[in-house]
């Protein structure tokens, strides 16, 4: 109540009405509610300033985590080799666009092509296959490789390390093995005519490494990354392999291709095709939203409390007692409660002494009814009902007992007392 | 703050400007390609949809510095002070524009639910700088009791009917919902039969309960044995020399008793019988027994208990005693605690020290729960005349008739079991010297005062 709205609550009256005040504010004004919840503003800013801290702190150390970027020292990466072929003295190059890898291929360098994100159009890196004099693609995708070598296809995964280098290649002969996680290719018969070797056979599976003629030079391919990346070169032969494969020219240039690489000369997209306000106008729905859910949830003050009665049934016990009789079937029990009942009522209607005992009701019951003493006194009195459809038929026998002798006694009684206590013929 | 429907309907509207930049400026770029062409139609849709956004926001905020300040406002109810239940209050509230602008608002005043506010209790506004507008609103209250209101929530609209500014202020009101005392409609026929028991008619047996109350003229009809003669021998007849006019003796019930009503606010007061609780039923019984008593001369003294006082009306008469005790039970809700019996003895002694006839408004409904009640029973019996007034349940004894398959029967038997335990205590009560009155709860109130009426004929309150 004792809100810091007091400031304005305490505004003087319009001449015109005097002694009228303003009603106190509940609602805190804008200071007012900055000033009270200047707490947590206060570890909001500082959690947000963490977690800004953080991510940039983070970017940093992970740095691009670009697959064989030969600036990527994760084990993903392929920094090592790069910076092992600098310190032997080979000129690497670093390049990431088309362009520069065409331009340095043109001028005689060897050209690493590693796409393993598959920007690459197969078209351009034919392109490329057929400026460069020496080209190494690794792990290249299905279409580029149709692109490149006609008639060397993927096949599968290789089933562990490869011991025999099994072709003329030097590089290969020297690496002796390769480690396990390679991939295969496979040469059909067309593309050996045509000049393709396979090293590491993986018995009839297929070869590790397809080297062969291109329209401008010579190109590798090795199927699998694990030879070039940082944490499977020092496995097996496969350093050997990348130095030996990378390290025949003085020149190398490191190519990986990123999203400029992405022709946008093609076919146009879905994205292309809409038009340019579709855009805008979904954002527009977005803040409508937005503006619609404040506009309907902001609530008019706050809620008013109500504090409700207890509400106790009464029926509540009644019927608890009844669930219990039936759970526990206790039908002699539950018979007994209906006949001590009846027989306090017929006790009244017949008039008797209160010290009459139930066989006395029962036998001047039958005798006001006409019925046989043996039968009532047997109905409220000894019969044990053996099942549930016999007590039914009991307990409705009872209130026709109980009805007749109504009848009897009071035959201009209210007719309905009688309606009221239907009895069936048991 | 907040917005209204008309700035998320123009908010709505940007998507034509939009869509028409993007097409036209897409038409007039010439571009050879679709896809130039969506590239130059979303530049100029961008553009539109950001000078869109910010023509709202402006106007929104525009109209938002052109509102009139909602805590810049005076309040004032005018309530009144009580209302039956069942009936209809209004409610005014006088809402005064004390800034220096018009007040386009939109009022919510904050009754409680049960309240009963009649229609939505959101009333649109329109109040010139200094003056002053009333708002009505009509509460049909649902409960008895305080029903209260706390705050109005005044939302205050620009002149545009963009965005609007909110404010809570504080505006307390109580209104005291009474006991509808539906049972007022048994007091004439009750009030008749009292004056059949009255002294203006000498038929009335005398003897014990009754006082001698005047000698007046004998007038036909008249029971002759209530000439009194010596009164007669004493008195001449101004008409006939030496004769004399017959004189009767009058004589009228006693006057000044005690009535000492209890009533329990405990747990079995808070259950429910026929869609009204124990406690209700007992309040318009101890209401039909107060008018009557205090038509007939009776001084009623009247309390709620459980474990401590929840209620008490003491040494009020006439039309005050009716005031007082609405007004004291309105408040009055049961409590799921049980009733301390042991101490009403004392309670009773502390409101009369003279013999007096105790009522006591419960429920007797099995021999556990009333062991506390049948244990104190011997003290006020030894010194007052004691009434056990319980609410019988009607459903219990239609139940014990119902034998159509075996859940009614089951059903039956436990509402059989039920109607006995009832009759057990009130066997016991009736041991103990106290009377008891046990009805449903539409006929307790008129069932108790016909007792009330028959121990006042037989003289022996």
């Amino acid at each position: 109540m004792s809100g810091p709205s007091v400031p304005e609550a305490v505004a003087p009256a319009t001449p015109t009405d005097t002694g009228a005040r303003a009603a106190t504010s509940l609602t805190p004004t804008l200071r007012g509610g900055l000033h009270r919840a200047r707490t947590w503003i206060a570890i909001a800013a500082v959690a947000v300033l963490g977690a800004v801290v953080l991510l940039v702190l983070q970017g940093r150390v992970s740095g691009g985590g670009t697959p064989l970027g030969a600036d990527n020292p994760g084990p993903a990466g392929a920094k090592a080799v790069v910076e092992v072929l600098r310190a032997q003295g080979v000129e690497v190059g670093e390049v990431s666009t088309f362009d520069a890898a065409r331009s340095a291929a043109r001028d005689g360098a060897t050209v690493v092509v590693a796409d393993v994100a598959g920007f690459l159009e197969p078209e351009r890196l034919a392109e490329l296959a057929g400026s460069a004099d020496r080209l190494v693609v690794i792990a290249p995708d299905f279409a580029s490789l149709d692109a490149l070598a006609d008639g060397v296809r993927l096949a599968g995964s290789a089933s562990g390390p490869l011991e025999r280098a099994g072709c003329a290649l030097p590089a290969a002969e020297r690496a002796g093995t390769l480690s396990d996680g390679q991939r295969l290719l496979r040469i059909d018969d067309e593309a050996r005519a045509a000049g393709w070797q396979g090293c590491f056979p993986d018995g009839e599976f297929g070869v590790a490494l397809a080297e062969g003629p291109s329209d401008g030079g010579r190109i590798t391919v090795v199927a699998a990354p694990t030879a070039f990346a940082n944490d499977t070169i020092d496995e097996a032969g496969n350093a050997a392999l990348a130095l030996g494969l990378l390290g025949e020219t003085a020149e190398l240039t490191w190519y990986v291709p990123g999203l400029e690489d992405v022709d946008a000369a093609s076919a146009p997209t879905l994205g292309e095709l809409t038009p340019g306000w579709v855009t805008p106008v979904i954002l527009l729905t977005i803040a409508l939203v937005v503006a619609a859910a404040v506009w309907r949830g902001r609530r008019f003050g706050p809620l008013v409390a109500e504090d409700l009665l207890v509400d106790v049934p009464v029926a509540e016990t009644r019927e608890g007692r009844a669930r219990l009789y039936e759970r526990s079937s206790v039908r002699t029990h539950a018979l007994d409660q209906l006949r001590i009942g009846a027989l306090g009522r017929l006790l009244g209607l017949l008039k008797l002494p209160r010290s009459a005992d139930a066989r006395e009701i029962a036998v001047s019951a039958a005798l006001a009814t006409g019925r046989a003493p043996h039968a009532t006194e047997r109905l409220l009195v000894d019969e044990e009902p053996a099942d549930d459809r016999r007590l039914v038929e009991l307990a409705a026998a009872i209130h026709e007992l109980e009805a007749e002798v109504r009848r009897t006694l009071r035959p201009d009684a209210d007719p309905t007392q009688t309606t009221e206590r239907p009895g069936r013929p048991s | 703050m907040t917005i209204s429907g008309r700035f998320v309907l123009l908010l709505a509207l940007g998507v034509v400007p939009i869509v028409v930049a993007g097409a036209l400026a897409g038409a007039a770029s010439g571009a050879p390609t679709p896809a130039a062409v969506a590239a130059a139609g979303g530049q100029a849709a961008w553009l539109m949809l950001l000078a869109w956004a910010a023509l709202c926001v402006g106007l929104g905020a525009i109209d938002l510095s052109l509102a009139a300040s909602p805590r810049r406002v005076a309040l004032q109810r005018e309530l009144p002070p009580r209302v039956r239940l069942g009936e209809a209050a209004e409610s005014h509230l006088i809402v005064q524009n004390l800034g220096g602008r018009a007040l386009r608002a939109v009022v919510r005043d904050g009754w409680q639910p049960s309240a009963g506010v009649v229609g939505a209790n959101r009333s649109r506004l329109r109040i010139p700088a200094g003056e002053r507008r009333r708002v009505s609103l009509v509460l049909v209250p649902r409960r008895r009791g305080d029903r209260r209101v706390q705050q109005v929530t005044i939302r205050s609209a620009g002149p545009l009917g963009l965005w609007s500014r909110q404010a809570t202020l504080a505006a307390p009101g109580v209104l005291r919902v009474l006991p509808p005392f539906a049972s007022r409609v048994h007091l004439p026929s009750r009030l008749t039969r009292l004056r059949e028991l009255d002294g203006r008619t000498p038929i009335l047996i005398r003897g014990q309960g009754t006082e001698f109350d005047s000698i007046r003229e004998y007038v036909r009809g008249d029971d002759v044995r209530s000439i009194d003669w010596r009164a007669t021998a004493r008195r001449t007849d101004p008409d006939a020399p030496g004769g004399t006019r017959l004189m009767v003796r009058t004589w009228r019930p006693e006057r000044d008793r005690r009535i000492v009503i209890v009533t329990d606010t405990s747990r079995t007061a808070a259950a429910r019988v026929a869609d009204e609780p124990r406690l209700d039923t007992a309040f318009e019984a101890s209401l039909l027994l107060s008018a009557l008593a205090s038509h007939a001369g009776d001084r009623v003294d009247w309390l709620a208990w459980d474990r401590r006082v929840r209620g008490r009306v003491h040494g009020a008469n006439g039309a005050e005693l009716l005031a007082k005790l609405v007004d004291v039970m309105a408040t009055i809700d049961p409590e799921l605690i049980e009733a301390d019996w042991a101490a009403v003895p004392a309670q009773v002694r502390r409101l009369t020290s003279r013999r007096a006839l105790v009522v006591l408004l419960t429920g007797v409904d099995s021999p556990a729960n009333a062991a506390g009640l049948l244990a104190m029973l011997p003290q006020l019996t030894s010194r007052h005349l004691v009434i056990v007034a319980s609410v019988a349940d009607p459903e219990a004894v239609a139940a014990s008739a119902r034998t159509e398959d075996l859940d009614d029967v089951y059903r039956a038997a436990a509402a059989e079991r039920a109607l006995l335990d009832g009759a057990r205590v009130e066997a016991a009560i009736r041991r103990l010297g106290a009377e008891t009155v046990s009805a449903p709860p539409h006929e307790l109130p008129p069932a108790l005062a016909d007792r009330y009426l028959a121990l006042k004929a037989a003289g022996r309150l």
